[in-house]
């Protein structure tokens, strides 16, 4: 890597200058450094590792190696070695003497393939490309700079096989969710560590409507707004390259920690030489890429019927005609409809601008960058936006020629306003689609404002009368959704470190890094006096996240040779890790004046929400590598783990790793084609630690007793302070999760680099995985953190790589990726299933035994060889066994009246997990224009649409355009027309029983009253959806104006200027907003919940870079 | 070359490091909640929970069950008085009687008091368990008690725990009257830390739970029962009592349900009120609040009487049981003098006058109906009826279709929800139904009910 390389150069140049100063005279090495066609090569490594001296070569290739004196005798041997990246290192050996000259030349062949390459390995650990034995996923800048993603988890989507990257939302600020290899924890976030320069970061995402436990239950990722992943951060443009770890066997030197993988990001340093400005300025247009398909031809009502002039004025009063979409036919009566999915949206703006100036001399490098983001967000009204301000400083200087020290600080602006969203009256999407097409949500001069009173208006409030200020509307007004509520989130994040590496001898290295990140989150809510349900009054929530985190990693790498065909390195290290979490925030309620959003313009205040939570880590690790023959390299490593989190009878874990790789094209024959056959194989375990405190006997002061809600008694009474044990038992025998695994594969390239395939399988078994086991009371404990769980996680990846076309003027690149991954819960013991969020909406995403982790448990409609048979098992008098026999597996039961039976038996309804998931990518070069593309393909898996089953019930959806005529006939709804037969022109598919045939209308029968509107039938079988979708992520064309004018007349060496998109287009079957979301962003482990999420976006972007 | 400094001080804060990492750098306590709890803490934590397990869920149900209240408005309330509960329905009282301030914490409190040789507080203490543990017995037959605290416990038989009860009384009535120990003083919510008051409650207590037995035991649990309550409660001055303030959550649980909650879903039962009507008691208006029309009405009139005050002392052990027991027992081991003199001191207690010529069978009615009426709100009216069958009381209407026990007063109820999800030694809702809730082996009784009650009232 750049960064290394430079570094070494740096220090090697620096160790001459006292050696000038050495009384005997210096021995000298000269010579010129060629390529095999004889041109010369600059830039290349020439050292002699022996003597710590080193050089490049200059622009005609020619090299000067100048020794001290007092490190030589007379007739010393020595090894010249010349090494770049992308030519075939080469050693040789040559005699030296004080005061004489040597002339050594090198005709380096081409390494197009890398294979020398270093590459950061984790904890402080590097290895060459072809040593490390383990599947290799690396995202160089360039990649991370074309994604135009602000975020730089989002920009790893479709980079990696088996690397599943969800955005939550297209909402700017929103969060992305990243998994490797499948879920393998319950009680974990199910995120992957984040590393900056050697240093942990805190990733996490938070919902600020959890502030608020007694209005969201804890629920706040479902049913508040989106939320950031705190890697956004990050500034993507300060990145220099992104090591993807995806198993236990590449993670291990991370132990309890890597359990999901680990993601390495090394930022940009500063090299060595002139100056360097770039400044690199984006303009990205933004607009929702699908919006809902609505209905806009029947009215506000029921079963054809509308409701009178005033009586949708308040929804305490009128529920009935008011609140759905089955009234008449707008279309004969003419009355104006609006078209509700699009009214909300506007086209977004993002500016980006990135100036970073770096440099160095020869003992001193530095980077620095300034950053600005400002993203005004597609929705309408002021209250969606996102900025980011970043700076970047980092620095190395040399103290002595082997001693150097490092900086590297990272300040960052984060803030962002979100609209509400989810399972949520107050959320936009919530309002916006239930509203009847007849209704106009936003008039010409006062929008959602009654042009009378100018009071909040909404679909089933009408005319809002004075008085109404603090009423609830039944469902927020849209507008009033997007333009009122302040939902705000400020982060001010200190993060970096500081290093300092030491060779007190050529073969040893001990580096030492102190790194620490240090963030405040302030959070505001403020829901004005009119918002409807429970905030009718006015809420404001406010509280603020603090976390710290701080690192300490001492290691210490030794080479050592053994005879010329064997040598490696052994590596010890030791690390500290204390991380902090602070939370404190309150609930104010009923606003005094209707602004400000301040708690003390509330009228009366919540207890306050104050948890904190700290984490303390301590461990030591090792790794030894042994390479033979310049082609077997074998790696050994184990890091053993102490935990705060661990019960005291297991305060420390050993987690190991063994890899071997071998390089065969030697046993091949050394064919001149080939550049890479390794075969390699690789074992580790990682795991995941619990979470703070499931280890500690807590004392409560909650409500004991009660009746119902509300109800019971403080242990505190009459004055005197009380306490009661907590329901939970402090776990005195709690490990971390373990995920063991096994991975092989093999890396196969041609010498010229011009193609590359990698495969890889894994099979991973996850151990130990904690629950929360219920307990008998009569143990005087209700629950306890017990290791009960085993999950496995297998399956295959493979990268093929290539350059059809290579000519001087013209190149293509095409690359495919692709990874499928097949998840089993093994056991889970004292419990048939458990939710992976337990506290969500349903369907639950679980973990059951003998099932993929993740699937959807919920109710069904009754279907041969899912719901269980014999008499009475499903439908009440009728053996499914009799009537299934000979129908296919999951033939629908109709019933006698023509519809589908709700199976009163929970089951597995869906998989959100996909088949297998892809990239292809290509970039096509012709003298200075570059096209490059991205596809994203995710195949299978199904996502929850919950969003279309509430509309159906609401009669909104495009679909029930197409309804039958209902009435109330005596007090019994009968409907006609619009007649539908079940297995064939609805819910296609094999259907058996009495009804199987029969045409019946659909209507509000089915629509509303029946089983379709799954969030409220609770048949959410019925709202399961294909989630496969391939995306178009990137296509960009860019243009390099670099020419001696522009140089001269300007000073700028080259001006890159590329058009591109984002997201362009998905073609899914999916018919929600987007199959890429997910309700709980990057909180929940449960996949594939659509229910009101927002939609996502597409970009049209235009970057310009000027390069000094 | 220079030797640099900072390389060292980096070893050196490193070493630091690793000097820090001994146990105690991995040890970090929960910040959120304390880790310690004072003997005073737990001891106080333990009587909120135990109040909170007498006057709830148990206590409305017992209310309902006998026909004192009735639930309406349609929701769980109206069930429960139908008679159609679940396992989920009484898993919190169960769960309360254990853990989270229960047994778990009273435990730990004698284990404490018994270290420091604080006998006074400890028989307190011992008071209390046989007290909770008691209304377990009475309410779910079997209980675990011998093994509590282990992983799994397993129920023990019924009659061994009441006797095991009885002997642990014995000791606590020893403890106190050792007059070692300062005791809890103030922290007592009940007695104040009042020796004398608390062997009169444990003697009670023991009267209590001897008749609980006197359906399998007959005259020996009824000759017991009375030498106890000889020396059981002598005034209303000496009745056990729950403390309540008029803070949010330290009120009087019937109230908060009542006026805070659901809202009077709970009203007076016609047994109940037609009986104090037809003899013009005069704690009626303590009982209940009238109808719109100014009369009290069964199935109308709220539960609304003074009683609902936020900071009313709900009466669990009093000396108005403790004189009906003594009638009692004195009835059914043939003295009916005495018995008539104890019927007669209890409604004096009350203002009630006196009976005369009473005897046999209609001595005994008029015993049980007194006890019925003194016995309003409290769980042990239940357990009265399961042993006396009170004449009066008939099955409430509609009570067929969901009821769990179609055609007869429950005689107990379902183990708790997640005990039964979590040990293996509670048998399932259907064989407690089935084998009338006798596990591990012993031989099955009458139906769904407990061992000390094997006849339904018909």
């Amino acid at each position: 890597m750049r960064r290394l390389r430079g570094l070494l150069a740096t220090l090697v140049a620096a160790a001459l200058a006292p050696a000038a100063l050495a009384a005997q005279e210096p021995a000298v090495v000269t010579g010129r450094v060629t390529n095999a066609s004889g041109g010369p090569e600059n830039a290349v490594l020439v050292r002699i590792n022996s003597l710590n001296v080193g050089t490049t070569s200059t622009a005609d290739g020619s090299y000067r190696l100048v020794v001290p004196g007092s490190r030589i005798r007379a007739g010393t041997q020595a090894t010249v070695t010349a090494s770049r990246v992308g030519l075939a290192p080469q050693s040789r050996t040559v005699t030296l003497s004080p005061g004489a000259s040597v002339t050594q030349n090198f005709q380096l062949g081409s390494d197009a393939l890398r294979l020398n390459e270093l590459v950061v390995t984790g904890a402080g650990t590097t290895q060459t490309r072809v040593e490390i034995g383990s599947a290799r996923n690396n995202v160089p800048a360039e990649l991370i700079s074309r994604s135009n993603e602000s975020n730089v988890v989002q920009a790893l989507a479709g980079k990696a096989p088996n690397v599943e990257v969800t955005a939550s939302s297209g909402e700017p600020g929103s969060s992305s969710y990243i998994r490797m290899r499948g879920t393998r924890t319950i009680s974990g976030s199910g995120q992957p560590l984040f590393v900056v320069d050697g240093v942990p970061i805190n990733n996490e995402s938070f919902s600020t409507s959890n502030f608020n436990p007694i209005d969201e239950l804890g629920t706040g990722e479902i049913s508040g707004t989106t939320q950031s992943n705190r890697a956004v951060d990050l500034n993507p443009e300060d990145i220099e390259s992104v090591e993807i770890l995806k198993g236990a066997a590449a993670g291990a030197l991370y132990g309890a920690r890597a359990g999901q993988g680990v993601v390495l990001i090394t930022t940009k340093t500063g090299r060595t030489g002139a100056t360097r400005y770039s400044l690199k300025s984006t303009l990205s247009l933004d607009d929702v890429n699908r919006t809902y398909p609505l209905q806009t031809r029947y009215g506000q009502g029921r079963r054809g019927v509308a409701p009178g002039e005033h009586s949708c004025d308040d929804p305490n009063v009128n529920g009935g005609l008011c609140t759905r979409s089955w009234g008449p036919d707008l279309t004969a009566s003419g009355i104006p409809v609006f078209n509700h999915a699009t009214e909300a949206y506007d086209t977004g703006r993002e500016f980006e601008n990135n100036l970073s100036i770096s440099g160095g001399s020869e003992r001193t490098t530095f980077y620095m960058s300034l950053s600005r983001v400002d993203n005004s967000g597609v929705f309408k009204g002021p209250n969606n936006w996102f900025d980011r301000t970043t700076v970047r400083l980092k620095g190395t200087h040399f103290l002595a020629q082997n001693f150097s020290l490092g900086g590297n600080v990272s300040f960052a602006d984060t803030r962002g306003s979100f609209i509400q969203r989810g399972n949520n009256v107050n959320g936009l999407q919530l309002g916006l689609l239930r509203t009847p097409p007849n209704f106009n949500n936003c008039l010409p001069e006062t929008c959602y404002l009654d042009p009378t009173t100018l009071l909040h208006r909404s679909f089933r409030m009408q005319h809002p009368q004075v008085g109404s200020e603090s009423s609830t509307r039944g469902f927020d007004n849209p507008f009033f959704a997007l333009f009122e509520p302040e939902n705000r989130a400020q982060v001010g994040r200190v993060f970096g470190n500081v290093t300092s590496s030491w060779l007190p001898r050529p073969w040893l290295t001990l580096a030492y890094t102190l790194g620490a990140d240090y963030s405040t989150d302030e959070r505001l809510e403020g829901a004005p006096q009119a918002s409807s349900d429970v905030s009718a009054g006015g809420r404001v929530t406010d509280g603020k996240i603090v976390d710290y985190q701080i690192s300490s990693d001492l290691t210490a790498t030794a080479r050592y040779r053994l005879s010329h065909a064997f040598n490696g390195t052994v590596t010890l290290g030791q690390s500290l890790n204390n991380r902090n979490n602070r939370v404190l925030a309150t609930v104010g309620r009923t606003l005094v004046a209707p602004e400000p959003f301040k708690l003390s313009n509330t009228v009366s205040r919540d207890p306050p929400y104050d948890y904190e939570t700290v984490v303390h880590n301590s461990s030591v690790f090792g790794q030894g590598t042994f390479e033979a023959w310049d082609q077997l390299y074998l790696t050994l490593a184990a890091r053993n783990d102490g935990s705060s989190t661990f019960s005291a009878n297991h305060r420390r874990s050993w987690f190991p790793k063994a890899s071997v790789a071998w390089n065969a094209v030697n046993l091949l024959g050394n064919p001149e084609f080939l550049g890479l056959f390794k075969l390699r194989a690789a074992y580790g375990e990682a795991g995941q630690e619990p979470l703070p405190f499931l280890t500690t006997n807590a004392f409560s002061s909650s409500i004991v007793g009660g009746i119902s809600q509300g109800t019971g008694f403080t242990p505190t009474q009459s004055g005197y302070g009380g306490l009661v044990s907590n329901f939970v038992k402090g776990a005195d025998d709690l490990r971390p999760e373990r995920t063991k695994e096994l991975e092989a594969g093999f890396d196969i390239g041609l010498a010229s680099g011009r193609a590359e395939v990698n495969f890889t399988f894994y099979n991973a078994r996850t151990e130990d995985v904690i629950l929360n086991v219920a307990l008998p009371p009569s143990s005087f404990y209700t629950r306890q953190a017990q290791n009960a769980g085993t999950f496995r996680n297998r399956g295959v990846e493979l990268a093929v790589s290539g350059r059809p076309v290579d000519r001087h003027n013209l190149t293509w690149d095409v690359g495919v990726q692709w990874g499928t991954n097949r998840s089993r819960v093994l056991k889970l013991e004292g419990v048939d299933w458990v939710a992976l969020d337990p506290l969500s909406i349903t369907p639950f995403g679980v973990a059951k035994e003998g099932e993929p982790v993740g699937v959807f448990y919920d109710y069904g409609v009754v279907r041969c060889g899912l719901s269980p048979e014999g008499q009475d098992a499903a439908v009440e008098g009728v053996d499914l066994a009799t009537v299934c026999a000979g129908a296919p597996k999951g033939a629908v039961y109709i019933g006698e009246d023509g519809f589908p039976v709700r199976d009163p038996n929970q089951r597995v309804i869906g998989d959100p997990n996909p088949d297998w998931t892809g990239g292809f990518n290509t970039t096509l070069r012709v003298g200075r224009v570059e096209l490059g593309g991205l596809l994203d393909i995710r195949h299978g898996g199904v996502i929850y649409n919950g969003t279309r089953g509430a509309l159906y019930s609401y009669g909104t959806h495009k679909d029930t355009e197409q309804r039958a005529t209902c009435t109330l006939v005596a007090g019994d709804e009968v409907c006609t027309g619009n007649e539908k037969v079940f297995g064939q022109s609805i819910l296609p598919g094999a259907v058996v029983g009495p009804g199987a045939g029969m045409a019946v209308p659909i209507g509000e029968n089915w629509y509303r009253n029946g089983l379709g509107p799954c969030p409220f039938s609770d048949v959410a079988e019925l709202c399961m959806e294909d989630g496969s979708y391939v995306k178009l992520r990137e296509l960009s064309l860019g243009y390099d104006f670099t020419s001696g004018w522009l140089t001269r007349l300007t000073g700028v060496r080259d001006v890159n200027v590329r058009v591109a998109g984002r997201n362009l287009h998905t073609w899914t079957d999916y018919t929600g907003y987007d199959p890429e979301t997910n309700l709980g962003g990057a909180i929940q482990k449960t996949r594939g919940m659509d229910y009101f999420n927002m939609p996502q976006t597409r970009s049209f972007v235009i970057s310009v870079s000027l390069n000094h | 070359m220079p030797r640099p400094n900072a390389i060292r001080l980096a070893l050196v804060a490193s070493l630091a490091g690793v000097a820090a990492c001994s146990s105690d750098f991995l040890s970090v306590d929960d910040p959120n909640q304390p880790t310690r709890a004072s003997t005073a803490q737990l001891f106080v934590g333990h009587q909120a929970a135990e109040f909170a397990v007498q006057e709830g869920s148990l206590a409305m149900a017992a209310c309902l069950f006998t026909q004192q209240c009735a639930g309406v408005g349609g929701r769980f309330v109206e069930q429960m008085g139908e008679y159609n509960f679940n396992s989920g329905s009484f898993s919190g009282d169960w769960t309360q009687t254990y853990a989270f301030g229960g047994l778990v914490d009273l435990r730990e409190v004698e284990k404490r008091t018994q270290e420091s040789g604080d006998r006074t507080w400890l028989g307190i203490a011992r008071v209390w368990e046989a007290f909770s543990v008691g209304t377990a017995a009475s309410i779910w037959g079997d209980v675990p008690y011998s093994e509590i605290g282990q992983a799994q416990p397993h129920l023990d038989p019924q009659l061994q725990v009441y006797d095991n009860l009885q002997t642990l009384l014995t000791t606590a009535i020893a403890d106190l009257q050792s007059g070692t120990g300062a005791g809890p003083g103030a922290l007592d919510l009940v007695y104040g830390g009042d020796r004398q008051k608390w062997i009169r409650a444990a003697n009670t207590l023991k009267a209590r739970l001897y008749l609980h037995t006197a359906e399998v035991r007959g005259a020996a649990a009824y000759t017991a029962a009375i030498n106890a309550a000889l020396n059981g409660i002598q005034s209303p001055a000496g009745d056990f009592r729950s403390a309540h303030t008029s803070s949010t959550s330290e009120r009087n649980l019937w109230y908060q349900f009542q006026e805070t909650s659901f809202g009077n879903d709970l009203v007076a039962g016609s047994l109940l009120v037609n009986l104090m009507k037809a003899r013009s008691d005069p704690r009626l208006p303590e009982y209940f609040g009238t109808a719109d029309d100014g009369t009290y009405q069964g199935g109308v009139s709220p539960l609304r009487g003074t009683r609902i005050a936020p900071d009313y002392r709900q009466p669990f052990l009093s000396y108005i049981e403790n004189e009906l027991i003594l009638a009692e027992a004195y009835q059914r081991t043939g003295n009916d003098a005495a018995a008539l003199t104890h019927l007669n001191l209890a409604r004096a207690s009350v203002g009630l006058p006196a009976l005369a010529g009473l005897a046999g069978t209609a001595l005994f009615q008029a015993i049980v109906a007194e006890k019925y009426i003194a016995m309003f709100q409290n769980i042990e009216a239940w357990n009265d009826y399961k042993r006396t069958c009170f004449a009066g009381l008939g099955l409430v209407p509609r009570s067929s279709s969901q009821a769990v026990t179609p055609g007869q007063v429950p005689g107990r109820v379902f183990y708790g929800q997640t005990e039964e999800n979590a040990n293996p030694n509670i048998p399932s809702t259907a064989s407690q139904l089935s084998n009338g809730g006798v596990a591990e082996g012993r031989p099955s009784l009458h139906g769904f009910r407990n061992p000390n009650d094997p006849t339904a009232c018909s």
